[in-house]
């Protein structure tokens, strides 16, 4: 079930899976994915990425104990707990991933366009 | 759009990864001059023992630095976690070959990050570390000559006595000069 997006979240990056908005109003990210909503303060959602991007998944995919088919990761200040699957983390990295590359460009954009004025 | 990153930090996450790493060296390299500064003083080298107390303090003070800096840029200053320390040396000749092999590495470390600074046109953080580059140079002066004392004066006899008398004495004026 898609949510509807809020007007003054601004897409940062999209996949089938869940997107990023950025909220200007509140200097956050919005992560939309598994159906909810959690909100992040900048270096917290760099944060999140970084825990993301340095789960083992090669690990969990060859460990046959039970438990290491899913990850629990709890990010700071959110209520939210994240429970996901080896699918879910691939799912997740690329949203984060790419939501990260979307905002480094659009510093160096921004950058550009100072330099150019 | 609003550019969020920038807002929060003027660092990039690389210049930050690097300057925390910084944080560590220098906090390791106080943990080892005072492991040093113990031995010497187990071993009746008071007046090395004392040097390298000194010597250990002034890492701290480098660390501080670097810590304020990355925390004043709106960076994540990372309390750095220290292991390993080696608490036991071979000698007293010993205790001073690692103090000066690890001015090296610092200076290397330091090199690196002007490069990648300098790449990253970060000139902010590139000028800053201009002061710890010039720090090493003294750093290793004083690191070699102290290593220069144990061939001058020379081990035998009452040599070790006389070297530790001297260490405190080891200063750098390069400057005075100018």
């Amino acid at each position: 079930m898609q949510t509807k997006t809020p007007q003054h979240l601004i897409e940062i990056f999209k996949t089938q899976q869940g997107a990023v908005y950025q909220c200007n109003s509140k200097n956050a990210f919005c992560l939309e994915f598994g159906n909810s909503r959690s909100f992040f303060k900048i270096s917290d959602f760099l944060n999140f990425t970084k825990k993301i991007n340095n789960i083992d998944v090669a690990e969990m995919a060859k460990n046959t104990s039970r438990h290491a088919d899913i990850a629990i990761v709890m990010p700071h200040y959110t209520e939210r707990c994240f429970v996901l699957t080896i699918t879910d983390i691939i799912a997740l990295r690329e949203i984060l991933n790419g939501a990260k590359f979307m905002l480094q460009l659009n510093s160096i954009l921004r950058e550009c366009m100072t330099s150019l004025a | 759009m609003k550019d969020l990153l920038r807002l929060r930090t003027s660092l990039s996450e690389e210049i930050e990864a690097l300057l925390n790493e910084q944080i560590k060296t220098e906090a390791y390299s106080s943990a080892v001059y005072l492991a040093m500064s113990a031995w010497c003083n187990r071993n009746g080298f008071d007046n090395s023992s004392k040097y390298l107390e000194k010597q250990s303090y002034e890492e701290r003070e480098h660390m501080m630095k670097l810590f304020r800096f990355v925390n004043d840029m709106g960076g994540h200053a990372i309390s750095p976690e220290i292991t390993n320390i080696p608490q036991e040396f071979e000698s007293f000749k010993s205790v001073f070959e690692i103090a000066l092999q690890q001015e090296i590495s610092v200076t290397a470390q330091f090199n690196r990050m002007a490069d990648r600074c300098f790449k990253a046109k970060d000139f902010m953080t590139f000028q800053f570390i201009q002061w710890f580059l010039k720090e090493q140079i003294e750093e290793e002066y004083v690191a070699r000559r102290v290593l220069e004392l144990f061939e001058v004066i020379g081990e035998e006899g009452t040599g070790r006595w006389e070297i530790d008398k001297h260490i405190p004495k080891v200063h750098y004026d390069g400057d005075s000069e100018e």
